[in-house]
Order: structure tokens, then C-alpha cells, then sequence
């Protein structure tokens, strides 16, 4: 009698086990205790674009495509910096390679207008660091100029070492401070 | 013949007075040499003020007037200030005059000098007497003394007794320029060196850095960063004007001073490099002054504009050059390190205050142009930068970030220890002094 029983206990405790390990699942949740969850569903039902007629402005589209294209390029030129060692100012292969695509990019849209920011870390002394700067701007000015972009299109300004981007007193943020950036006028 | 005796004896008794009056002078007054290779301690005691012609003791102002005095001269390093409480036997003076002074209690005590101050009304006299000879060192009386002017009152005072003392006038007096920084902004402030009369120059925004003194102190160039180019700034204390120029000087403009002839002396880069350059009066670019290849900044004139000190990396690291303005001849100054930059020449063309990079962060070291000697002036902790000296030659202002943030500390050509200059709040950079009043 009792052997017969068993098997059928056994189910039941482990129904049970399974039924409380789903709760404790439920439990674990990424939202911390108390946090009020709040879900809002900002999206409208909008109504499909109405099918484009046969007949499409392709001047318009291609204008459209241009736009999001130099958008692209615009922030491809100004997002990648190059990066200098201590007290120099000599363009490495990588940042020559970064200049290369800026040149592209730049040849390819020839009505954008750049300028160049140096910039040095803190270590250095105030005056210095401005010619070093200036120095590091006119680096990639002129392998700019070399790879075919009008002079007029870029101007140059150093910084010195007053707008770091890293704040840190660090090798790491000394490393990331010591930068030409490219800004699009 | 007795008419000739009438006026030859007299004569000749005054003559007679007159040597025993140098003669004591030259007995050995006490003057303390500034530019000695050190220096001694003199103890000074400031003795209690006194009502004069029977008026009555002004208590607050008197009180006021003496922690003036003691507070500037307490910026003095070379100054002890001994209470006059140590004293034995109580305050040896009567009243402001010698012979109210009993100078022998302040002997046997040590002192050098003694401070009287007589208060008439709204009139101040102020002496200093030497206790060992009784000798006066300085009397001055400032009248019509109110709550406003008892600060410039005691700041005089002080300056005519430095240089009764040092043969060196113009501390109290001189103020210097430096750059605070306004949240994002560096502007342009003034400031006498015991932190009073704080005055702001510039409210351009973005950057205003490397501030400088025109050699009659009326004119103050600094180098303005905007959003994307460097500009020449021009502040005339006459008009109160600001003028910023761009014209022919190219796309940077650094460490700009005031050389020979009070034209501005600027480092700007013409075609390629940065070199130093002269301008005209017009504010265009005159003469190449020094150039390299390579990097050519931070310009510093002796008074008479003969010399000038400049950093160069021609010699692949940055180093403190000199140069004779007249024959062009240009000599290495710092050999040791790898980083010697932002020199500043003495007014009178001796010394050069420099920051030197160690690898414990800069410090401000001294070289001296007669003897080829060097000496270490500040000792950190953190950045010790921007050297200037004052127009005596003695006392050096520097920016040091060792309390956390940067701010302007004062010490003299022997390194004394640091004294900060209070600049109000926020980081203060580049300090430089005006030296027209020594000259």
C-alpha cells in the first residue's frame, strides 16, 4: 500500500518544488524593490505613408539621400580624433590613416568647412602647450592639404591644455586629452 | 675782517653739525640687503598707539590701522613682529617721539626697530626708530584719515619704510595681473599683493590668458581664445577699454609682453612655426625677434628691454634661452631636465625665475646670469608654475596648485616659504607684476 503511494507523493512534491521555483523566478526581477514601474506605450498608430505614385521626384530623393549621407559623413568627421605622444606633435600611421578617410569625406562634400582644435594635456606649462597645440592642429592641416583639401575650407585653433575631455590626472586621460578634433562650421 | 668772522663761524659751526650728522648716519644705519647671498631677521615690535596735543585715543581705528601694518608686514619674510606685550616692564614710550622712547628695555630684548603711531584727530604720524641708535628710519603723518583710506594709509606707510629699509620701493603698491577662472570662463583680474583692492579687467568669455604689464603699468595685453581663433587684447586703465585685434597677426597669439619702447612682443606663427615677433605700433608684426624651426614662446624684457629670456624647443626638448636684443646673439640657459619653460627676467636683468619640470610635478627654480648659479625657489607639493618677479627684484609670485586648486603664492629670490595671495574665489593662474614704480 504504501509502496503504491509513493510514486505519486513523489509527483507531488516535485509539482510543488516546480510551482515555487516559477515564483521564486518571478521574483528576480531587474526592477530594485519599490521602484515604481511605469509603462507607457509613447507609440501611435500611425497610418502607413500613402504608396508612393509611380511617378517619383528622383532629383528629390537623390537630395533626400545626399542629406542623410553628408549628415553621416558630418559625424564621421567630427566624432574620430587623432591622438599625439608627449610633447609631439608628429602625425602617427594611425592618425594618418584617420585623416586619409577625413580627406574622402571632405573631398566628397566640398562645402563643408572644418576647424581643426589642438589640444595638449595638463603636464605641460600654459604658453607652451598653446604653440604645442597649434603645432598639432596645423599637423593635420597640412596632411590635409596634402591629400587634396582646399586650404581655404580649414582653419586651426589651439587650445592648449584647456578643454581636456578627460578630467583625470591619469596617463590614461593624458593620453585621451592630447588630440586634434575636427569641428564642422 | 669781523664781518667776515660773523659769517664763517657760524658757517663752519653749521658744517661742523652737519659731519657729526653724516658721521652718525654712516656709523652703520640698519638696512637690510635684499640682494645679499641671505639675509638676517630683524624683529620689529609695534608699540601701542598714542593720542597726540591732548586729544583723545580714536580706540577702533587705531586697532584697525595697527592689524593693517602688522598684516602687510607680516608679508615681509625677512620682518619678526614681537608683540609688544613681551615687553618687560610694560611699553617702554611715552609718547611718538624719540625722546618718549625708552630704547633700552627693546635692546636687551633684541628688537631692531620700534613702530610709533600718534593719532590727532583724523591725522596718523607713523615713525620706525632703529632701538640702538634711536635713529628715525621713516616718520610719515597722513591727515584727513577715514575708514576708506586707513588701508592705503597703513599700505604707504609700509612702502616707505620697505624702502627706507631696502633701498627697494613699490611692494605695497605694485598690483599684479593674473587669470582667474570664472566657472567655464579664464578672465582677467588685478590684485595688490596683500590681497587687497581686487579688481576684474575682463568679462569676455571663453579664455583670456598670459596677462602682462605695459613698462609704465597704464596698459595691461593678454591673449584672448574664442570659439575659433586667438586674439590680441588690449586693456588701457587710462579709457578703460578693451580692444581686441586679429589683423595680419595670423591664427595664434601667444604669451604677449611689453618689450623695448613699451611695443607689444608676441609669439605668432607667420608661416609654419612659432616665432617671437615684434610689433608695431599699429599692432602689426614688425620683426622676427627669435625663430627656429621649432617651437619659440613665453618672451620676458629686463626694465631697459636689452635682454630678453624666452623658451625655445630648438634643442629638442624646451628650454630657457636669452637673447641680446641689439646684436641678436642668443645663448642656452637651462641645461638640466627636459622641460624649462615660462622664464621671467629680473627688472634690473640678473636673475631669471623659470618652472622646471621634475617628475614630482614643476617647480620654480632660479638662475642667476652673473654667477651661473641655480637655485630651487619652491619645493610643491603639486605644480609650482607661472614665475614672476615683483618690481624689487626680491620677491617672486607664482600659481601652485598644492592646496588642491591653483592659487597665487608669494616668495622672494632666497625661496622663503610660500605666503598665498588671496584672489578671492575660484583657480588663479599667470601672476605679472607691474614693475613701474621701481623705475
Amino acid at each position: 500500500m504504501k509502496s503504491k503511494w509513493y510514486p505519486v507523493l513523489l509527483f507531488v512534491v516535485a509539482f510543488a518544488m516546480i510551482l515555487s521555483g516559477g515564483c521564486a523566478t518571478k521574483k528576480t526581477t531587474s526592477t530594485p524593490p519599490g521602484a515604481q514601474v511605469e509603462v507607457k506605450d509613447e507609440s501611435k498608430w500611425t497610418p502607413p505613408a500613402p504608396e508612393e505614385k509611380p511617378a517619383v521626384d528622383e532629383a528629390a530623393l537623390a537630395a533626400e539621400a545626399e542629406q542623410k549621407a553628408k549628415a553621416q559623413a558630418v559625424q564621421e568627421l567630427t566624432s574620430v580624433t587623432i591622438h599625439f605622444d608627449f610633447d609631439s606633435y608628429e602625425l602617427s600611421q594611425e592618425a594618418r590613416s584617420t585623416l586619409a578617410l577625413k580627406a574622402n569625406i571632405m573631398r566628397r562634400f566640398p562645402d563643408v568647412r572644418v576647424v581643426i582644435e589642438g589640444h595638449c594635456d595638463e603636464r605641460g606649462t600654459e604658453e607652451y602647450n598653446l604653440a604645442l597645440g597649434e603645432r598639432r592642429a596645423r599637423a593635420a592641416y597640412e596632411h590635409l592639404v596634402i591629400l587634396g583639401v582646399t586650404p581655404e575650407r580649414m582653419s586651426i585653433v589651439s587650445f592648449g591644455e584647456e578643454r581636456p575631455v578627460n578630467p583625470a590626472h591619469n596617463e590614461t586621460a593624458w593620453a585621451e586629452n592630447r588630440r586634434d578634433e575636427f569641428v564642422v562650421q | 675782517m669781523t664781518n667776515l668772522k660773523r659769517i664763517l663761524i657760524p658757517a663752519l659751526c653749521g658744517l661742523a653739525v652737519l659731519f657729526s650728522a653724516w658721521s652718525a648716519s654712516a656709523a652703520g644705519p640698519l638696512t637690510v640687503d635684499i640682494h645679499g647671498p641671505g639675509q638676517r631677521m630683524v624683529n620689529i615690535v609695534l608699540l601701542p598707539p598714542k593720542p597726540l596735543e591732548g586729544s583723545a585715543l580714536p580706540e577702533a581705528p587705531a586697532k584697525a590701522f595697527e592689524e593693517l601694518v602688522a598684516n602687510d608686514l607680516s608679508y615681509i619674510p625677512f620682518l619678526k613682529l614681537v608683540p609688544a606685550s613681551s615687553l618687560l616692564g610694560g611699553d617702554p614710550s611715552k609718547g611718538v617721539g624719540r625722546t618718549d622712547i625708552d630704547f633700552k628695555p627693546m635692546q636687551l630684548a633684541r628688537i631692531d626697530l620700534c613702530m610709533t603711531t600718534g593719532w590727532n584727530g583724523n591725522t596718523i604720524e607713523a615713525r620706525v626708530f632703529e632701538t640702538f641708535s634711536g635713529r628715525r628710519i621713516v616718520g610719515k603723518q597722513y591727515r584727513d584719515v577715514g575708514s576708506m583710506t586707513l588701508a592705503k594709509a597703513a599700505d604707504r606707510f609700509c612702502s616707505a619704510f620697505l624702502e627706507a629699509l631696502t633701498g627697494k620701493k613699490g611692494f605695497f603698491d605694485s598690483p599684479l595681473v593674473f587669470v582667474r577662472q570664472d566657472g567655464k570662463t579664464k578672465e582677467i583680474y588685478t590684485v595688490l599683493p596683500q590681497g587687497r583692492e581686487l579688481k576684474r579687467i575682463t568679462s569676455l568669455g571663453g579664455y583670456n590668458l598670459s596677462p602682462s604689464w605695459s613698462m609704465d603699468g597704464s596698459r595691461i595685453v593678454f591673449t584672448h581664445i574664442g570659439k575659433k581663433r586667438h586674439e590680441l587684447g588690449l586693456f588701457d586703465s587710462k579709457t578703460g577699454k578693451i580692444t581686441l585685434m586679429t589683423r595680419g597677426l595670423g591664427d595664434t597669439v601667444i604669451s604677449p609682453v611689453f618689450g623695448p619702447d613699451d611695443r607689444v612682443t608676441v609669439a605668432l606663427n607667420q608661416d609654419g612655426v612659432t616665432d617671437i615677433f615684434e610689433l608695431d605700433a599699429a599692432y602689426k608684426p614688425k620683426r622676427r625677434l627669435a625663430s627656429s624651426q621649432y617651437i619659440d614662446v613665453s618672451p620676458s624684457f629686463d626694465r631697459t628691454g636689452r635682454l630678453m629670456a624666452f623658451t625655445s624647443g630648438r634643442a629638442g626638448n624646451p628650454h630657457v634661452y636669452l637673447m641680446d636684443v641689439k646684436t641678436g646673439e642668443v645663448r642656452r640657459v637651462t641645461m638640466t631636465g627636459k622641460y624649462n619653460t615660462h622664464p621671467c627676467l629680473s627688472p634690473d636683468g640678473r636673475y631669471i625665475a623659470y618652472t622646471h619640470r621634475t617628475p614630482d610635478g614643476h617647480r620654480i627654480f632660479l638662475h642667476d646670469l652673473q654667477s651661473g648659479g641655480e637655485k630651487q625657489l619652491s619645493f610643491g607639493p603639486g605644480n609650482d608654475e607661472y614665475p614672476a618677479f615683483g618690481p624689487d627684484g626680491y620677491f617672486v609670485a607664482f600659481a601652485s596648485n598644492r592646496s588642491g586648486e591653483y592659487k597665487i603664492y608669494l616668495t622672494t629670490r632666497h625661496g622663503d616659504a610660500p605666503r598665498r595671495i588671496s584672489t578671492g574665489k575660484g583657480q588663479a593662474f599667470a601672476p605679472a607684476w607691474d614693475t613701474s614704480l621701481q623705475w
